[in-house]
């Protein structure tokens, strides 16, 4: 059985190894593999496990067939990569060490163009760390996480000055963050990071394109920090719900075009922190949807500059709101005569030109409240809160002054595009089958005790 | 055997039992007779625990103060107010009896047929006439052939038949070694059913004797309707109000209220005075 | 004394003064069996049933553009629904119990029998509990079923959490209305006080709090103690922990809650439900035991 087959050269070294691969014998050296290759040479390992801690310091490519393991046994890196070119692919890449100050990872990178591609992480505190790694490829990759406390844990995808990158298909589960920094022009695409604390974290990465990608039940879905010329496309955010709970979250960015989004059941859809910060920028968010979130979009009363449209708020806690008094006076609802779907417009469209012949006005008397009194968050959605909402539309001298106006509603919901998770939508069956237990149970319940009992008793002794 | 010792149930300052006392041994059926608001059904309650009370209640020895189950378990209750779950069948309130009860099943079928309500049973309570609801009573009340019986006006709502029926079925329980008190306002029904009369009036027992020397030791009142001369009516009047009796005419002569004893009196009077009496009856 | 001769043999002394779960259980049966076939319980079956189902329909409007999300939106929806509606079933099915029994002389033919006041009131509460129960579970059932039609995320487990929450509000209610019942004589005044009770617990309460945050700047710590009182409060916040894990969605209030009780916040506010099914079916039982006329 062959243990090992080194693709190029050494076949002396591989007819060494191969007839001693019996169970009994010392695990391979992989680190002596590596030393022993030659640059540009590709090593293929067989499944087996061979112990981490290595170092690649000249370019080649480390392929598994088979899902090999390569364990670092909880000391340091796995693998760490100091020389550029260098592919690792195909491997179970498993036990890094967990010290945070040490950074240990799964693949701890300082060199340009590493690709990552297609292995499983495993019980290791960082994922892939790369340094000064312009132009890498991070692919196909599931990364899990250490069973540690959230903030004990590393990031699944750490990448610094590491610009022109593509991360891409990647699963991260249950790490601390993805942090993206000091990285411009990056494609992050299709990635689901799911479970951890900021699902995807970008800073200064200009002209960075974010697309496809699914944050769900992170404690923030992905935030955009301190760039410019951002592209955010088709990405769902769903059930990010930390205490900060943002779907998106923008602070200090600068001229971020958002369409084809979707924002579902978070805290906040999308929350917006001076950005942008210039005062002559504009940011488009145009065809996403907003939908069961608690608030739709909030924003940091100061901020201006963002246009609002076709897009479709529905059913969202409070559709827009701002983060302490203030107004959104200086941000657009509608653009060219166009403005976004509100589920909650009770306004008509008589002359049938799809636009609501009244504007949509946000003018709740509770959220009003809270813009003034945080602490009445505490009470959004009792019946006293929706009781102080009916008063406010029974009374209008309670009405205050409406905190956002869009002057062409649409009527009807635009078309979107399937939702990316919308497979999973089919009929969920053990919620019907318990629901139906439940109704049994109730219906039953009823049956058995409403019959009426006592009839024919007379001929029936039953004991005292 | 039941025994009350100085009973007093008062409500705030109103006292509607005063100090009562009383025993009725077993096999022996004694009536509290009075008018009402005399305190019968208050005694009833009191002995089935719905009221606190002050002094003392023992049935068969049981304080029904400090064990109200265990006196309930033996006493069989007919209701003034003959309030059961409109929405259950009689067969359905006899059943939830028994399971009280925990008497075994048979006894339903048994008390239908003893008081003639088999037909009916599937009949709803609130579908009812007052004398089958009655009757309902009286069967919930043997359901369980306890030792002691209270019957608070138990024939008060059937029709004569029925009434005869159940006065047999009573009078044949007493026979069985019970203790039974019966409360009514009817002093023929006292006369047939008990040996003993409490005759009650303002929450006191004011008489206690045999029913047959009840009207007289009580001073029953009677109205005696006398037909005298047409043009003596007045007259007689004038002087029977003189002689401190309530009197007026009515169309045919005059009406006289009397004790039981004064009946003659009242005669008497009149004759002594030279009225003729045509002719008198004695109206109750 | 000496013991009477009893004709059918019944012996006195074998009747305990104890409670006797035979006929608690034969009372309950009986409250059950009268809860269930009356109208007003289907009316609010119904009503609870439907308003679910409509809520469920509208919340989750189009899984194609918006994907599988949105349940905790729909929950957070049932969650006000059961606030208001089987807090009302419950706590007016509770003021009408005693209250009608007593109106009706139903409790003197009960009480005649060989049962302790005790027994009445406790199989009177797990009667009507049991028909609480099966409210919930119908309302959770048409809930559930119409939502798994349109959306693949309700969990199941939260599902049950949330209608295990309910039913225990609902008992909670249900003893307050059975302490309204014990104390007020006439139905209609308990059905009065039932209603002023709910208005209190649903709506005066909260509302309260607020104009007192309002114009004092209330600490969140108060808020929370003050909030966390009320019952159906209490149940909102467990279900809310059962649904989201924490309260940090609940602002300054629910950050101060879960810094300071972390992962217990759920047990407090389960404990706080708790502490309120008991109080007040014990301060009835106390009332209506020593309370000697019916």
């Amino acid at each position: 059985m062959t243990r090992l087959v080194a693709a190029s050269g050494a076949l002396a070294f591989a007819l060494s190894l191969a007839p001693s691969a019996a169970a009994d014998q010392a695990p391979v050296d992989l680190q002596r593999l590596i030393d022993e290759a030659e640059p540009g040479e590709v090593i293929t390992l067989d499944a087996d496990t061979y112990e981490g801690g290595v170092v690649i310091d000249k370019v080649l490519t480390l392929r598994g067939e088979g899902w090999p393991v390569v364990d670092g046994r909880g000391n340091g890196h796995v693998i760490e990569i100091t020389a550029p070119d260098v592919t690792v692919e195909g491997l179970v890449i498993r036990g890094s060490g967990d010290a945070l100050d040490k950074e240990h990872a799964g693949v701890s990178g300082d060199a340009a163009r590493i690709r990552v591609i297609g292995n499983r992480f495993e019980d290791v505190l960082f994922g892939i760390f790369l340094r000064r790694g312009d132009g890498s490829e991070i692919k196909d990759n599931v990364i899990g996480s250490k069973d540690l406390f959230i903030a004990r844990r590393g990031d699944g995808i750490r990448l610094w000055e590491s610009h022109s990158s593509t991360i891409e298909n990647n699963v991260v589960d249950s790490g601390r963050d993805s942090v993206f920094w000091f990285c411009d022009d990056l494609i992050v695409r299709n990635n689901r990071v799911s479970n951890g604390r900021y699902g995807l974290h970008f800073m200064y990465t200009d002209g960075s394109l974010i697309e496809g990608n699914v944050t769900d039940g992170n404690s923030v879905g992905t935030f955009l920090m301190y760039s410019k010329g951002l592209t955010v496309t088709n990405n769902v955010f769903s059930e990010n719900r930390g205490p900060s709970g943002y779907g998106l979250g923008l602070k200090d960015v600068d001229g971020a075009e958002a369409t084809g989004n979707r924002f579902l059941g978070n805290r906040v859809g999308v929350f917006f922190d001076n950005s942008p910060s210039e005062r002559d920028v504009v940011q488009h968010f145009e065809s996403n949807v907003f939908a069961f979130n608690d608030i739709g979009a909030l924003f940091q009363p100061s901020v201006e500059g963002n246009l609002f449209s076709e897009n479709a708020f529905i059913d969202n806690g409070e559709q827009v709101a701002t983060d302490g008094r203030g107004d959104l006076e200086g941000n657009e609802w509608s653009v060219d005569g166009r403005g976004n779907y509100w589920s909650d417009f009770a306004g008509y469209d008589a002359d049938g030109n799809g636009l609501g012949d009244i504007p949509y006005e946000i003018e709740d008397v509770f959220s009003d409240l809270t813009d003034s009194y945080p602490d009445l968050m505490f009470f959004q959605g009792t019946p006293a809160a929706r009781a102080v909402d009916m008063a406010g539309r029974a009374f209008p001298d309670l009405k205050p002054e409406p905190k956002l106006s869009d002057d062409a509603p649409l009527v009807e919901m635009p078309g979107f595009p399937a939702a990316p998770t919308a497979e999973a939508a089919a009929s969920n069956w053990p919620v019907a089958v318990v629901s139906l237990a439940l109704l049994g149970f109730a219906g039953g319940f009823i049956w058995l005790a409403g019959r009426r009992p006592g009839s024919g008793t007379d001929s029936k002794v039953l004991p005292a | 055997m039941i025994r009350v010792k100085g009973l007093t149930k008062r409500y705030g300052h109103i006292t509607v039992l005063d100090d009562v006392s009383f025993g009725v041994p077993d096999g022996e059926a004694v009536a509290l007779w009075g008018p009402n608001g005399a305190g019968k059904t208050t005694i009833v309650r009191c002995i089935l625990g719905f009221l606190g009370y002050e002094g003392e209640i023992e049935v068969n020895g049981v304080d029904a103060r400090r064990r109200p189950k265990a006196v309930r378990q033996m006493v069989g209750h007919v209701p003034q107010e003959l309030d059961f779950y409109d929405d259950l069948t009689i067969a359905e309130t006899l059943e939830l009896s028994r399971r009280l009860r925990a008497v075994p099943g048979s006894r339903v079928g048994e008390m239908l047929e003893l008081v003639d309500l088999g037909a009916h049973r599937t009949k709803k309570v609130r579908e009812l006439s007052g004398g089958m609801k009655q009757k309902l009573g009286i069967a919930l009340a043997l359901l369980a052939d306890p030792p002691v019986l209270l019957l608070d006006e138990p024939t008060s709502s059937l029709d004569v038949a029925s009434r005869e029926h159940m006065i047999e079925v009573l009078e044949a329980l007493e026979t069985e070694g019970r203790s039974i008190i019966l409360t009514t306002h009817d002093l023929d029904e006292v006369g047939m059913l008990v040996s003993r009369v409490l005759a009650m009036e303002d929450g006191k027992v004011i008489q206690e004797c045999a029913p047959s020397e009840l009207a007289e030791r009580l001073g029953l009142r009677s109205w005696l309707h006398l037909i005298v001369g047409q043009d003596q009516q007045e007259a007689a009047v004038e002087l029977l109000a003189a002689h401190g009796f309530r009197a007026h005419t009515n169309s045919a002569g005059i009406l006289v209220e009397v004790s039981a004893q004064r009946k003659g009196k009242a005669l008497h009077t009149l004759q002594e005075s030279g009225f003729e009496i045509v002719d008198l009856e004695v109206w109750r | 004394m000496t013991a009477a001769t009893a004709p059918a043999g019944i012996d006195s002394s074998a009747v305990s003064e104890r409670v006797e779960p035979r006929l608690v259980g034969v009372i309950a049966l009986k409250v059950l069996r009268e809860a269930v076939r009356d109208r007003w319980f289907w009316l609010y079956c119904a009503g609870f049933a439907l308003l679910a189902a409509g809520i469920t329909t509208l919340a989750l409007p189009d899984t194609e553009v918006v994907g599988t999300g949105g349940f905790g939106r729909t929950a957070a929806s049932l969650v006000a629904l059961v606030q208001l509606v089987v807090t009302l079933m419950a706590l007016t099915l509770g003021a009408r119990s005693l209250a009608g029994e007593r109106e009706s002389g139903t409790l003197r033919f009960l009480l005649s029998h060989p049962v302790s006041r005790t027994e009445v009131l406790l199989g009177t509460y797990l009667g009507l509990g049991g028909a609480l129960l099966a409210a919930v579970a119908a309302g959770f059932g048409v809930a559930g079923l119409v939502s798994s039609f349109r959306s693949a995320v309700v969990d199941v487990g939260i599902l049950l959490k949330i209608a295990g929450a309910s039913w225990l509000m609902a008992l909670v209610m249900l003893g307050i209305g059975m302490l309204v019942s014990v104390v007020v004589r006439r139905t209609g005044a308990a059905m009065g006080a039932a209603l002023l009770i709910w208005l209190g617990l649903v709506f005066l309460g909260d509302l309260g709090i607020m104009g007192t945050v309002a114009a004092t700047n209330l600490p969140a710590e108060t808020l929370f103690a003050v909030a966390v009182a009320n019952p159906i409060e209490a149940f909102r916040l467990t279900a809310i922990v059962s649904l989201e894990g924490s309260l940090d969605a609940l602002g300054p209030a629910g950050t101060y809650a879960v810094d300071s009780f972390g992962n217990s916040i759920g047990w407090l506010t389960l404990g706080v439900l708790f502490a309120w099914a008991v109080a007040p079916m014990v301060l009835a039982w106390l009332l209506f035991r020593r309370k000697k006329d019916l």
